[in-house]
């Protein structure tokens, strides 16, 4: 072994310092050119090694935890036993109304011969790590390709929309949240259909709250109003929960309105997560592209 | 075996960093990867904490949603200018590893947030708000763990404690009896 004076160690430490900046320089700007062109391979394979080390501490942590609070929550057992059995009886009678609802559906659609433009399972995952840096709020599901998670799948829990999946390893893949403010939600407040406040949900510096941006002042808005997606940015499908309004601050008629939302999600406690196995029907080419942008050369 | 010690340390606190954040959100505000290499760059090898500096930071980069390469390069300066200041400046005692561990911390966040702002993905929290928190964490964090690797590095440590603060030898004092004579 080389042993190195200490004068050949400050001597040298210049330069180590200047190659080291440089890689990591290199590595930042492919990371800032494929964070919306496509798959970042470094971060997804890292995380595949991680999860051997994420999975088994979050295994414990989240027992202990849950040992914790089912002993509290044991009070409570009996008086919500009651309730919860009064709520099944109330949806199997809901039940048989939908399922109804559904046949009459299928009949019509055959009768119309329409198609489904896309279709989806939810695949449930466990948030098995968080991001590691406090300035960002990513999140590490124990679900990867293997288990046919692809790029930009939303993710979402029982109360509404969660984001989306940005890297995929074989094992795990990580999930960008709808707070993140880079993020962007078409969305519609009402209502697909039935309403034309039409706008874009973004996160924001104010904690977890999210905003609406773009959304007309001439049109209508109170807080309290639900806030879905619309299917139309080709990442979320159509009719996902968004959240509430909690503050409007009215626009007019050449100014839109500021409004903040309450996520759906409880984006800080939740433990598990669904993926929806859904890939957004693909574009006309003419959407993809400004017609005077193409330039094909036909001979 | 110093190096030894200190590579497993740094292992431990960036597989912490990853972990500790399930447990209890508000742990995310300490920087333990940062800890280690400071005290890396305050045991004078610039080569070891250069390196400890860029590996920890992508590390973490690697489980984060920011840029890939942001820590690795923060940490990378930041052990760098703390080689320096430990060249010129002695500081071995602890007391004076405080606001080293504090400045570093600050350092770290300012070139952090600086390159995503540079490069068009700034993160949503409040720079000030998170900035002040991390400082405060890290800070009491970085005493205590420093404390530790004090106490964990044994003989050598105390060879050297006794050597800084050695008891002055007395010199005799002339009689003046003497003197009068």
């Amino acid at each position: 072994m080389v042993e190195r004076s200490q004068k050949d160690v400050w001597r040298l430490a210049p330069w180590l310092m200047i190659a080291l900046l440089i890689v990591n320089f290199v590595l930042m700007a492919f990371d800032a050119k494929e964070i919306t062109s496509g798959q970042r391979v470094v971060r997804s394979w890292t995380q595949t090694i991680a999860d051997f080390v994420q999975s088994p501490v979050t295994t414990v942590t989240s027992a202990v935890a849950n040992y914790f609070s089912s002993i509290s929550n044991l009070r409570s057992a009996q008086t919500d036993n009651d309730v919860l059995k009064q709520r099944v009886q109330e949806l199997e009678v809901e039940l048989k109304q939908k399922e109804e609802l559904a046949a009459e559906n299928t009949r019509l659609r055959s009768f119309l011969q329409l198609k489904e433009t896309s279709k989806y399972k939810i695949l449930t995952a466990r948030i098995i790590g968080r991001d590691p840096s406090v300035w960002f709020d990513s999140s590490i599901v124990n679900r990867g390709s293997l288990d046919g998670v692809q790029l930009n799948m939303p993710v979402v829990t029982d109360g509404g929309l969660v984001g989306r999946v940005t890297a995929v390893g074989p094992l795990t893949c990580q999930v960008d949240l709808v707070t993140r403010n880079k993020s962007g939600v078409g969305a519609v407040i009402g209502q697909v259909g039935e309403s034309n406040a039409l706008g874009v949900v973004s996160g924001t510096s104010k904690g977890d709250l999210l905003e609406m941006r773009y959304v007309a002042g001439s049109v209508a808005v109170e807080v309290g109003q639900a806030v879905f997606t619309t299917g139309q940015d080709g990442i979320y499908p159509a009719g996902l929960k968004v959240g509430e309004i909690v503050s409007v601050v009215t626009g007019s008629a050449t100014t839109p309105h500021q409004i903040l939302i309450q996520p759906a999600a409880k984006l800080n406690s939740m433990q598990e997560v669904g993926i929806l196995l859904y890939e957004a029907a693909s574009r006309e080419q003419f959407e993809q592209k400004l017609p005077n942008a193409t330039k094909d050369v036909k001979k | 075996m110093e190096g030894v010690k200190l590579t497993i340390s740094l292992i431990i606190a960036i597989v912490l960093q990853w972990t500790l954040r399930n447990v209890w959100e508000p742990l995310a505000y300490i920087d333990l990867p940062l800890i280690i290499v400071v005290y890396a760059a305050l045991q004078r090898n610039s080569i070891r904490a250069l390196l400890f500096g860029s590996i920890a930071g992508l590390s973490v980069d690697a489980l984060s949603g920011g840029l890939l390469g942001a820590n690795g390069f923060s940490k990378t300066i930041v052990a760098y200018i703390v080689c320096e200041i430990t060249r010129r400046v002695y500081m071995d005692n602890l007391i004076l590893r405080i606001p080293v561990i504090a400045g570093a911390c600050l350092l770290d966040d300012m070139i952090y947030y600086g390159l995503h702002r540079l490069f068009g993905q700034p993160p949503g929290n409040d720079v000030l708000v998170t900035a002040a928190y991390s400082l405060i964490g890290t800070t009491i964090a970085g005493t205590l763990v420093y404390l530790l690797l004090q106490s964990l590095s044994g003989e050598r440590t105390r060879r050297k404690k006794r050597d800084v603060f050695a008891p002055r030898r007395q010199t005799r004092r002339r009689n003046p009896i003497r003197l009068g004579k």
